[in-house]
Formats: C-alpha cells, structure tokens, sequence
C-alpha cells in the first residue's frame, strides 16, 4: 500500500531537521534514535557554529517543534532491523531496546545518587563517570531516566528494583512501519583516537580529543565549564591544537573534516576567554576557514598569544617525570624540528561517517570511507555528516533538502 | 627594495627523478610528518620534507648538493606514515640513484647503471675479456678445461692470476679508487656550498680524524645509526641482513687481501709465499674464514631478498638500482661458492663455467662500483663523517638529556 509517511533514522540536528520539515508539510514522520536522547552531536558541544550558541539555543526550538506537532514521532534506544518494498512503499522493522522507566517524567535524582556502581559515561568521552541509572545529556529530550541493566552492581539491582518507575522486566519490542520515503541522517563519529598510535593512542592523560574538550568547556560537562587539564584539574597555560589528527591522511580518514580548523580555533577561544596568560599555539598542515569562517579565523589570531604553526604534529609522547605532554613537529615554514613541551595536548580528531564499519540492514550505497552516494532513485535520501562532513548549519540545510525530496516521492504518488 | 631569489625549475630534472624511484613525489602537500617521524632527521632544516618541495619545483642544485640524502638509512617511516602516499623514502632513495648516476664521470657508465636495458653491455665487456682469455689459454694448452699435474682443479692454470685476474683487477680498482676520489671531492664540495647550519649548543665539533674513527665504529661497525631505524621486525630483519651481509663482504675482503699480500709479498720474502698459496686446504684458517664470509653472504641475502619480496607496494617500491646489486651480489655468491664446490669434487667442467661467470659478476660488482647502490659504501660513509664533523646530528633523546641539542 502506499504511504504518505516518511522515515527518518538518526535524531540529530540533520534528522530533527529533516523531520520537522516534512512534518510541517503535513506527512507523518518517524524519528528512529540509537541512543536514549534526541539531539546527536550538537548535544555534546560546548558552542556550535555558525553563531557560537550553546546547544540549548537550536536544540530547545526543534524540541519544542516536534512536542507540538502529532504528525512526528520519534523512538529512541531504536534501530531500523529490517526495510522491505520500494519508493512509495516501504515496510520498516524496528527494534526497540528497552529503556526500563516509566512514560511520565518522574525524578530519579535521589536514586541515581543512592547508587554505587560507576561506568564510564560515553556522553563525556570517558571524562567521567555515570550511573546505571542516567539521563546524561543535559536538557535531555525526552525526559526520562534510561536503565543500563547490564552495569547495575546487586546492590544497585536491589535498590532498582523496588522504584515504583522502573521495570526491569521489560523486553525489547519490535514494530513495523509503513512509509513511502526515507531519510538517513546517521550522522558521524569521532575518528578512533586508538588507531592514531603516533599521537598518543588515547592513553597520554593529557592529550584529550576536540570532542573530549567540548565537552570540558560546556558547563554541563565534567568540570562545570572550567578548561583544565584531566590529570591535575590545573588551567594549563601552554596549550597545542593538533589538526589533521586522522583526517587527511589515507591511513585513517582520506579526507577532510571540514569544521576541526574552525573548532581549533574556537576552542582557542574558550582557553582565552578563561585563562588570560594561556598560550596556544595550533599546529595544521593547512588552516581551512571555509566561507565567511575566515572573518572568525582572522579575529582568532589576532590574539597575539595565539599561533598557527604550518606543520603536522607527528609524535606525542607523555613526559616522563610528570603530566605535561612532548609535541614534535616541523616548522615547515622555517625548517625547524622542535620537541615542544605543552601543558594540554588537543586533537582535532576527523569526523567518520556514523556508517563506517557499520552499515545499515538494508542496501544503501555508500562510499569507501562510509558516506552515503546513492539511493534517490529509490526514494532514500542522505541528510547532515552521513552524506559528508558538515557544519552544523549546512547539516540542518542538507535536512531540509533531504525532506523535500522526501515529500515530492511520497506526493508523486 | 630586497633581494629577489629568481627559481630555476629543472622540470627535466624531475621527471628523471620520477623515473629512477621517485614517482609518487608530486603527491606531497608538505604537512611535515615525514621530518617529524624520521628517527635520523635533525633540527635544524630536517629532511625529507625540504627534499619533497625541492624535488617538486625541480631544484637541481639543491638536491645533488644535499648531504642529507647520504644520511638517511631508508628505514620507511616516512613513507609509512605519509598522509598521501608520496613516499618520501622512495624519494630519498631515488636521489641517492641520481647521485650514482651523475656524481662521477664517465656519466655513460652512469647511464649504463640506470636501466636494465644496458645490461648486455655491463655483462658483455667482462664476459667478453674473460672469454678471449679463456680462448687463448685453451689454445696454449691445448684444452678448455686444463687440470694441474696432479689431476687437481687448479682455476690459475686457466686464468692465471699473475698476468690476468690481477692486473686486470688492479688497474679496475685503480681506476674505481680514481672515480671515488672524485666523487668524495665532488661532494664535499657541493655539502660546503649548501649545507644547512645546525644548532648544537655545547657540542664540541670533533677532529676530522675522530669524526672518521666514529663513523666507522659506531656507523659503520657497529650499524648504531642503522639500528636507531628500527621500529618494527621488518625494519630488524633489514638491519640484521645489511650487517650480516657486510660482515660477509668483510670477510672477503681480509680473505682476499691476505692472500693477494702473501702471493705479492712472497715475490720479495720468499718464505711467505707457501703459507697462503691457493688454492688453500680446507683446514687452512683462510680458507675457514672466506666460507665463513660465504656462509655469512647467503643468510644477508636471503634476509634482505626476503624482505624486498614481501614490501608493500603502497608504501614502499624497490627499483632497479637495488635488484642489480642484490642480484649480482647474488651471482658472486653462488658462483663463488659453486666454483669452490666442483673444484672440490672434480667437475671440471662446470667448475670452470662457474668460476668464469664468478669472475665475471665480481667484474660487475668492482668496476661499476661508483655508479651502483654499492657506492653508498663511500658516498654515504663520506657523508657520515662530514655530519659528524660538522655537528649535524640526529634529535637524539641522549643528546636533549644532555642538553647538547637546542630544544625550546
């Protein structure tokens, strides 16, 4: 049968996007989300670009959107399991994973601190910390409490167990969708910081990644919002910017991440606005401003206590008596090899495709690094970091975009 | 107004580049990785990336002038971890090529050396000389295959060594020890005009001769450099072949000496000539010590074969100047062996044709030396030692210890 409905999977800003849009044209719409909470990426940054606003500013909108709209509907802890049909008509599986608390929104908070065990959060890059029983995204959509049944010490069991709002016995369920269109904003990962052997591998404790600072910088995150080092908790006064930390190199990511140049540099700016003695220095092999970005790069290092260095940093090593961190690098405009010692060490990690390594239970064509380069033809339709690596603003225009391919298969019939 | 530089790109100059090993060049977008990985480079002007962009704008001068060429040990960490595949390593080893080839004169033989199709006439002018000294010695004995009295293979009744392989020898050696010379003041040279400055505060520069001592016993004996190249078991095996290999060719070399001193000497102090008239028993301590240095030739070789073998082409590429040394060294090698094997068990015959094809390859190991891969026996030993001398030293973790390397 045909349908007038469209599929949206991924719960980012592309995919709220996508939805919204679709949505306000009158076509029902289905969210499918990983994870617990709606918001993707943007939900971890500290500031977004192009205007600098924290998350709370684009996110609270599109939330308050999709509430006062029936035609979207959305799931989380959801995976599309299985696709079937053709343009116009589609049959969706979804599997849904249990979430193991109850529809209204109570507060768990008093629980949450009762508990004991501890796993590292994923939402903090492993800075911190959560319980078993969270709601770790800050304004989190929707607002309801999530079990990790699998981390709960017995202790914890016990206590969860006797909540009134938490059911430990619920399954995972599966429902089947119909829709005439489909939209993939999956969206992207940080690049494995593991695979990066020569900058560390993850393990020097003050060489964090570009997401891991976002993170630090947000006054939601691990440190309320205060730029300092993990190791010590001390604001560090010499910072470095690795840029290229996987991207642009045929060994890891064959491309470029398009945004790291300019999140370098606005986390420069967060270390400046903080710490008035820091020094930074960002090392890149070519700093890409793209567009009207260039006014902001060009702001940034008016600062004199900031500088860019043309040269890719190649080795990071831990110091050997304390926690401060070895940069060596080539000055490629002087021709200089130095062995540089920083305080805090920042990657700016590449963006991977959400389905590198990772593909989608139905046939969609994609790239060999894992973006999306096909479908239309058969009314599937790449919106946001799925398609290629993007701002945020060009992500929710690419949703747009997205939708409106998506209305015109399903209107066509 | 200031002073303009005017860039004189030979762009002739990098396509000969991209066609003795440096193909994938013009890929690099000077990032910087190379420099910073290769465990060799050091602070000041640091290789290869510099060597990237000259090779790229085509500056001749700078690059056949340029020592660094001569320092780095190929270990491939650059081009292993290159971003774009522009395979600094091949680029360095192809610069060493281009030295070979047009380092010394007559640059034909340079030609020659730089591509298989010339190899009839590297193979033809010893396979030529020796088969005409076989004729004549046949016909003046009346075989081709003529045993000692006592029924022995003898190879000096056939080429003997006083009026044929040791004159013949000798004037080659002459004229390759000639070529050197040059080469070693063609380089010197062109290292004074261009080499870059290098800060090591505290470093006090060695006399030349200390220079020469250290170079040969930690660089050259010891393989310390060599060994500061390793990073993986691959980069060991490569080490461990290169030295076995040279111990080998050390032991030749001793072997060959001792005996050409005892035949030469014994003319003067008669009484020495018998203790190492060849062909020498089996028990005879020279004659341990050249199997020894056989023994030690076959293991080298088949490390360092196995290893080419088994490269990955996306990273690495093997090019004709490194299959010609390998694969004569391979003939001498085998022949020699082989000539010693029938002499022993009396195939004539075959020892013969043996020995003549070991002279032949020993023909094409010494006489192009200057222009093969093997000249980098002088070439980068010359260079080690200006390096030295001059201070221009690796970022070595012992010298930042020290405080001998300026590190900010």
């Amino acid at each position: 049968m045909a349908s007038n409905s469209i599929l949206v999977i991924g719960g980012g800003f592309a995919g709220i996007t996508a939805a919204l849009e679709a949505a306000e044209l009158g076509h029902e719409v289905f969210i499918i989300e990983k994870t617990a909470f709606l918001g993707g990426r943007v939900m971890q940054l500290n500031k977004y670009f192009p205007k600098l606003c924290p998350p709370s500013c684009g996110l609270e909108i599109q939330y308050q959107r999709i509430k006062n709209n029936p035609k979207v509907k959305f799931f989380t802890l959801a995976e599309v399991s299985k696709v079937e049909g053709s343009a116009g008509n589609y049959d969706v599986t979804v599997t849904i994973q249990p979430r193991h608390s109850a529809p209204n929104s109570p507060d768990l908070s008093e629980l949450c601190s009762a508990l004991t065990s501890e796993t590292p959060s994923d939402f903090e890059f492993g800075l911190t910390t959560r319980k078993a029983v969270y709601m770790d995204a800050p304004f989190a959509f929707p607002q309801r409490y999530v079990v990790d049944k699998a981390s709960l010490s017995d202790a914890d069991l016990a206590l969860v167990a006797e909540n009134e709002y938490l059911d430990l016995s619920e399954e995972a369920r599966v429902i089947n969708l119909n829709v005439g269109s489909i939209v993939i904003a999956t969206g992207w990962k940080p690049y494995d910081v593991t695979r990066l052997t020569n900058l560390g591998a993850g393990e020097i404790k003050n060489c964090i990644t570009n997401m891991q600072m976002e993170r630090i910088a947000s006054a939601f995150g691990p440190t309320q919002g205060k730029v300092v080092r993990p190791s010590d908790g001390r604001a560090p006064k010499k910072v470095a910017f690795v840029q290229c930390a996987g991207s642009r190199d045929e060994n890891h990511l064959g491309y470029c991440s398009y945004i790291c140049c300019m999140a370098s540099l606005k986390q420069a700016q967060y270390v400046r606005e903080q710490n008035p003695g820091a020094d930074i220095t960002i090392f890149y092999i070519d700093l890409r401003t793209p567009g009207l970005y260039e006014n902001f790069a060009a702001k940034i290092l008016a600062d004199e206590k900031v500088h860019a260095v043309k040269g890719k940093v190649a080795a990071v090593e831990q110091d050997k008596a304390g926690d401060d961190v070895w940069l060596t690098v080539e000055d490629a405009v002087t021709g200089t090899k130095s062995v540089e010692r920083f305080d805090l060490v920042v990657l700016a990690t590449g963006m991977q495709p959400s389905l590198a390594e990772n593909s989608l239970p139905f046939d969609v064509p994609v790239d060999a690094e894992g973006f999306i380069i096909g479908g239309e033809e058969r009314g599937i339709f790449a919106a946001g970091c799925a398609k290629q690596p993007l701002d945020v603003m060009k992500s929710a225009q690419s949703g747009t975009g997205a939708a409106m391919k998506a209305v015109q298969t399903v209107r066509g019939r | 107004m200031s002073k303009t530089t005017r860039i004189e790109p030979n762009l002739q100059f990098v396509k000969e580049l991209q066609e003795v090993g440096g193909v994938d060049l013009k890929k690099c977008y000077q990032c910087a990785t190379c420099s910073v990985v290769c465990p060799m480079s050091p602070a000041e002007n640091p290789y290869p990336r510099k060597e990237m962009i000259w090779a790229q704008w085509g500056l001749q001068d700078k690059l056949t002038n340029d020592i660094d060429i001569w320092l780095c040990h190929n270990c491939g960490n650059c081009s292993e971890q290159c971003p774009r595949g522009a395979k600094p390593a091949d680029l360095m080893s192809a610069m060493r090529n281009m030295a070979y080839r047009k380092l010394v004169p007559p640059t034909a033989i340079g030609t020659w050396m730089s591509s298989p199709k010339y190899l009839p006439i590297l193979a033809g002018i010893p396979a030529t000389i020796w088969a005409i000294i076989w004729m004549i010695r046949a016909a003046i004995k009346g075989t081709f295959f003529p045993l000692a009295e006592d029924g022995r293979i003898v190879y000096d009744n056939l080429f003997p060594g006083d009026f044929t392989i040791d004159p013949l020898y000798g004037l080659t050696a002459i004229f390759v020890v000639i070529c050197f010379g040059l080469g070693i003041k063609n380089m010197i040279d062109g290292f004074k005009a261009n080499m870059p400055t290098t800060f090591v505060i505290g470093y006090k520069k060695p006399s030349i001769l200390q220079a020469i001592i250290d170079t040969v016993r930690y660089d050259i004996l010891q393989h310390t450099r060599f060994n500061d190249c390793v990073d993986s078991s691959e980069d060991n095996e490569r080490v461990k072949g290169h030295q076995i290999l040279f111990y080998g060719f050390l032991a030749c070399f001793i072997v060959t000496g001792t005996v050409a001193a005892f035949h030469w000497g014994g003319k003067v102090i008669t009484f020495i000539a018998p203790l190492v008239h060849t062909p020498m028993p089996l028990w005879h301590p020279v004659k341990i010590l050249a199997n020894i240095g056989a023994v030690l030739l076959l293991v080298g070789l088949t490390l360092l074969t196995r290893r080419r073998l088994n490269l990955d082409d996306k990273k690495y590429r093997s090019n004709y100047y490194d299959w010609y040394l390998l694969g004569v060294i391979w003939v001498v090698t085998l022949t020699g062996i082989g000539a010693e094997v029938f002499r022993l068990s009396g195939m004539a015959p075959l020892a013969f044709l043996t020995y003549y094809v070991h002279l032949v390859s020993v023909f094409m190991l010494i006489a192009y030396l200057p222009w093969s891969k093997l000249g980098h026996l002088v070439y980068r030993t010359t260079a080690l030692i200006y390096a030295r001398y001059t201070g221009r030293l690796p970022i070595d973790e012992k010298l930042i210890e020290d405080d001998k390397i300026f590190v900010i």
